[in-house]
C-alpha cells in the first residue's frame, strides 16, 4: 500500500515565490482542467479506468487527486506532432482511439467485458498483456502494442500527471525555483521551506 | 525594427536592429541561428558583410517566454512533424532539436567539452569512420576563442584530450553530481566537477548573473546564466548590424542560371498570424538548421541542374546521420539525493573515450551527470520495463533518492542512418517533412553495453543499492560531411559545399564524426573557423571562384 511520503508538503504553498509566468503556466494547469470534447462516452470510460491503473490515487485524499484524462483529449485535439512519430505509429490521435478500442477488444477476449467493467485485477491483466506486446485484438494488428504502452499510453499519462503540483507533493520535489533559486546542494539537504520525507513505516516496501 | 526582449533579470536586449529588404541582395543569408549560424552570424558581422539570419522560431524571453515547468516549456523544441523509423528510431524534438533564437542551445545542459586530438583521426587510427580534413591543431585556436566568448567554467586542469585548462571557475555540484565523483574516486576513476559547462560560476560582464541552481538548464535559462547562443552572441550580431529574422522558416535555396545561391525563400509568420512567401536574395548562402534541417532543406532545393537536391553530386546529403549513445543509468541510495538542484551538467570523465585495445570495440564513452526533473524521470521508469499502478508509483516517490549518470557513447558514422525526404507527408507549411532512418551496429551495441556497465559500477560504488537503465540517444550530427573531395564528402573543411562555391553548411552536419564529446563547443569553434576563413579569402565578398591555395592556406 502507498504511504504519503512527504505529509504536509505542498509545493503551491510557495507560489508566491516563483515568476509571474510560471505561476501562471501551473495555476492554470490546477484550475482549468479541461472538458472532454473528442472522446465519446464509451472511451472516456475507458480512457478513465486506464488512468486509474497507471496512476493509483485512492491513497490521496480526493482534494488533492488529479485528473488526468481530459488532458489527454485535449492533447488529442491539438494535432500537435510533438516533433516527430514513429514510423510504424498513426499520428496521436488516431493512436489514441485505436489504443482504447484495443483494450476494449482485449478486455473482451480475455474477461468477456469491456475495460471500464472489469475488476481492477482484470484490468491489471489486461494492461499486462499489452505491456507485454501481443495481446489478443485486431487493433493490436495495426498498432505495435509495446510502443503504444510505453511511447503513447505510459507517457502521456505520466507526462500529465507529474506536471501537477499535487504529484510533485508525492515526490518531494522543489518545484520552480526562481528567482529564489536553490542553496542546499549538499548531501540531499533540504531548504528551510522544503518538506522532510517521513520515516518509512516497519514493513514497507524498503 | 525595435527588439525588446529580456536576456536575463536585469538585461533587456532593447536595441534597433538593422533590416535588410529581401529583394536586395546581402553578403550573407544564414539559414539558422544556433551554435553554428549565431557564431557565424557574429563573426561575419563584426567583419563587415551584410548579414540577415532566418530563424524559423521567436525569441525566447526570459522573462514572459521562459518558464520554471517541464511541461510548460514544449515550445523551445523543434515540434514540427518528423517520421522516425530503422532499427533504433530516434526521439525527436525535445532533447536534441530546438526552434527559436539560439536554436539547441536555449535548451542544452550546456556540457561543452572539447573533442580530442583522435577524433580527427578515427580513419588513421582506428581503421574505421573517417579522418577529417582539418587536424585538431587546427581547431585549437576557435575552441579557446570560443570558452572565453561562451563562457565556459571548468577545472583548472583537465586531463583528457590535449590536456588544457578553462578560463572560469569550477561549477558548484550538487549532490548528484557529488555521487559521479564519488564513485569514480572509489573505483580510481580520473573524474572532474564543475564543467566544462558552458553555465560561468559568476556573473558575466554585469548583465549576466550568476547561475542560481535552480535545474531548470534543459528548459530554456530564465536567468541568463546559462550560454546560450542568443546571449553570448546574438546581441553582438546584432550591434554589428545582423539582421536576426524570426518567424521565417526556410523551405528553398534558390539558384540561379550559373549553378550559385541567389537566396533563400521562406514562409515568414507575420505578427497577425499571417504566413507569407519572401525570398532574402544573397551573394552567399549558409544553411545552419542541425543535422536534420539542413539536409532536408538542401534535398527539397531541387532544380533542373539539381535534381537529387542541392550539393549533393557526391549522393551523400542526408547520410551518415549520428547520434551519440545517451542511455541514462540510475541508482536508488539510500540517503536522499534531490537530483533536481544545481545544473544538471557538472561532473564528468572522459577516461574511457579513446579506443583502449582491451576492449571489444573501438572508440569509447564518457560518463556525465544527468538529472532528470520528475516527467523525464516517471518517463525514463516506464521506458525500462512498461511498469505501471502502485510499482509505477511507488518508485517516483523514491525520486529523492536516485542520482543518474549519462553515458556519451561514440556511435560510428554509418551510411545506412540517414535523413531523406519522406515521400508524402508534410508539415504545416506544406513542405515535405524529413525522414529519419536510425539503427546500431555491432560496434555501437558493445559500446553501449560497456558503458552502462560502467556507469552502474559508478552508482553501486558510490552507494547505490539498485541500478536502472534504459537506452536513450543525444545529438545529432553529420548529415552533410566535411570531406577532401567532391567525392567523398558534402563540403571541405572550410564548410563550403564542393557543388554550389557560394553555398555553405555551418552546424553539426558537418561532423565526420562526433567522439563522446558534446558538440555545441565544436560546432562553434568550427564556424568561427569558417568566419575567419571567409574574411580572409572573400574580402570583396567574392565567392565565385574557389580559393586558390594559397588563400586556403592555414587557419
Amino acid at each position: 500500500m502507498l504511504r504519503d511520503r512527504y505529509p504536509g508538503y505542498h509545493v503551491l504553498d510557495q507560489r508566491g515565490h516563483w515568476d509571474d509566468a510560471t505561476r501562471e503556466v501551473v495555476l492554470d494547469r490546477v484550475h482549468n482542467v479541461p472538458h472532454y470534447e473528442l472522446f465519446d462516452a464509451g472511451q472516456q470510460a475507458t480512457l478513465e479506468a486506464l488512468c486509474a491503473r497507471v496512476i493509483p490515487q485512492e491513497w490521496r485524499p480526493a482534494a488533492w487527486r488529479v485528473p488526468i484524462g481530459p488532458w489527454i483529449d485535449q492533447l488529442c485535439r491539438a494535432h500537435a506532432p510533438a516533433g516527430f512519430r514513429y514510423e510504424d505509429m498513426p499520428p496521436t490521435r488516431d493512436a489514441w482511439t485505436w489504443g482504447l478500442e484495443g483494450l476494449d477488444q482485449t478486455a473482451q477476449a480475455l474477461h468477456g467485458a469491456p475495460f471500464a467493467r472489469l475488476e481492477g485485477a482484470q484490468q491489471d491483466a489486461v494492461l499486462e498483456a499489452v505491456r507485454g506486446g501481443s495481446p489478443p485484438g485486431e487493433v493490436w494488428e495495426r498498432l505495435p502494442a509495446r510502443r503504444w504502452w510505453t511511447q503513447l499510453a505510459l507517457r502521456q499519462i505520466t507526462g500529465v500527471y507529474y506536471a501537477h503540483p499535487y504529484a510533485w507533493d508525492t515526490i518531494g520535489f522543489g518545484g520552480p525555483a526562481y528567482p529564489r533559486g536553490y542553496f542546499a546542494l549538499n548531501f540531499g539537504a533540504r531548504e528551510p521551506w522544503e518538506a522532510d520525507e517521513a520515516p518509512a513505516d516497519p514493513g514497507a516496501r524498503r | 525594427m525595435r527588439l525588446h526582449v529580456h536576456l536575463s533579470p536585469d538585461w533587456v536586449l532593447d536595441v534597433e536592429m538593422r533590416e535588410y529588404p529581401p529583394s536586395e541582395p546581402v553578403d550573407f543569408c544564414i539559414v539558422g541561428t544556433g551554435a553554428g549560424g549565431g557564431v557565424l552570424a557574429q563573426r561575419l558581422a563584426r567583419y563587415g558583410f551584410s548579414v540577415v539570419a532566418l530563424e524559423a522560431g521567436p525569441w525566447h524571453d526570459a522573462e514572459t517566454g521562459m518558464v520554471s515547468d517541464e511541461a510548460g516549456s514544449a515550445h523551445v523544441y523543434w515540434n514540427d512533424l518528423r517520421i522516425t523509423g530503422g532499427t533504433e528510431p530516434l526521439e525527436l524534438g525535445a532533447n536534441n532539436s530546438g526552434r527559436g533564437v539560439g536554436g539547441s542551445t536555449v535548451h542544452y545542459a550546456a556540457f561543452c567539452p572539447r573533442f580530442h586530438p583522435s577524433d580527427f583521426r578515427v580513419r588513421s587510427l582506428d581503421g574505421v569512420a573517417a579522418d577529417w580534413p582539418l587536424a585538431y591543431e587546427d581547431l585549437e585556436p576557435y575552441y579557446e576563442q570560443m570558452e572565453r566568448e561562451y563562457p565556459v567554467s571548468g577545472p583548472a586542469r583537465w586531463p583528457w584530450g590535449k590536456p588544457h585548462g578553462y578560463p572560469y571557475a569550477p561549477l558548484q555540484a550538487g549532490t548528484a553530481g557529488q555521487m559521479l565523483v564519488a564513485g569514480c574516486v572509489k573505483l580510481g576513476i580520473r573524474v572532474v566537477a564543475g564543467g566544462p559547462v558552458a553555465i560561468p560560476a559568476g556573473a558575466v560582464g554585469g548583465k549576466r548573473p550568476h547561475c542560481i541552481m535552480r535545474g531548470f538548464c534543459l528548459l530554456g535559462c530564465k536567468v541568463g546564466a546559462k550560454s546560450s547562443i542568443h546571449v553570448s552572441h546574438i546581441p553582438d550580431a546584432i550591434d554589428h548590424g545582423a539582421e536576426i529574422r524570426t518567424g521565417c522558416m526556410a523551405h528553398e535555396v534558390v539558384v540561379d542560371a550559373d549553378g550559385r545561391a541567389r537566396g533563400v525563400r521562406y514562409y515568414r509568420t507575420l505578427a497577425n498570424g499571417h504566413i507569407v512567401e519572401e525570398e532574402q536574395r544573397a551573394r552567399a548562402v549558409v544553411v545552419a538548421g542541425y543535422a536534420i534541417e539542413s539536409p532536408r532543406l538542401l534535398l527539397n532545393s531541387t532544380s533542373s541542374r539539381f535534381p537529387d537536391g542541392l550539393a549533393n553530386s557526391s549522393g551523400l546529403v542526408g547520410k551518415y546521420l549520428m547520434a551519440q549513445a545517451g542511455p541514462v543509468v540510475w541508482g536508488r541510495f539510500p540517503g536522499l539525493i534531490r537530483q533536481y538542484k544545481a545544473p544538471p551538467a557538472c561532473a564528468s570523465t572522459e577516461e574511457f573515450y579513446e579506443t583502449d585495445p582491451r576492449n571489444d570495440f573501438v572508440r569509447g564513452y564518457s560518463l556525465q551527470t544527468v538529472a532528470p526533473l520528475p516527467i523525464a524521470m516517471a518517463h525514463l521508469i516506464t521506458d525500462e520495463d512498461g511498469c505501471f499502478g502502485e510499482e509505477l508509483v511507488a518508485r517516483m516517490q523514491d525520486y529523492n533518492h536516485y542520482a543518474a549518470i549519462g553515458v556519451l557513447g561514440e556511435i560510428l558514422p554509418d551510411a545506412r542512418n540517414y535523413v531523406s525526404i519522406h515521400p508524402t507527408e508534410k508539415d504545416q507549411y506544406g513542405i515535405p517533412v524529413p525522414y529519419v532512418h536510425f539503427n546500431l551496429f555491432e560496434n555501437d551495441w558493445r559500446m553501449m553495453r560497456a558503458g552502462i556497465q560502467r556507469a552502474r559500477d559508478v552508482l553501486t560504488a558510490a552507494g547505490a543499492t539498485e541500478t536502472h537503465y534504459v537506452r536513450r540517444y543525444a545529438h545529432l550530427v553529420g548529415t552533410c560531411r566535411m570531406g577532401f573531395t567532391p567525392e567523398d564528402s558534402v563540403v571541405d573543411q572550410w564548410c563550403r559545399t564542393w557543388d554550389v562555391p557560394n553555398l555553405f553548411v555551418c552546424d553539426g552536419s558537418v561532423l565526420p564524426t562526433q567522439g563522446s564529446a558534446n558538440p555545441a563547443l565544436t560546432i562553434s569553434a568550427l564556424a568561427a573557423r569558417t568566419a575567419a576563413w571567409l574574411r580572409r579569402a572573400v574580402p570583396r565578398g567574392d565567392l565565385r571562384q574557389r580559393p586558390l591555395a594559397a588563400a586556403a592556406g592555414p587557419a
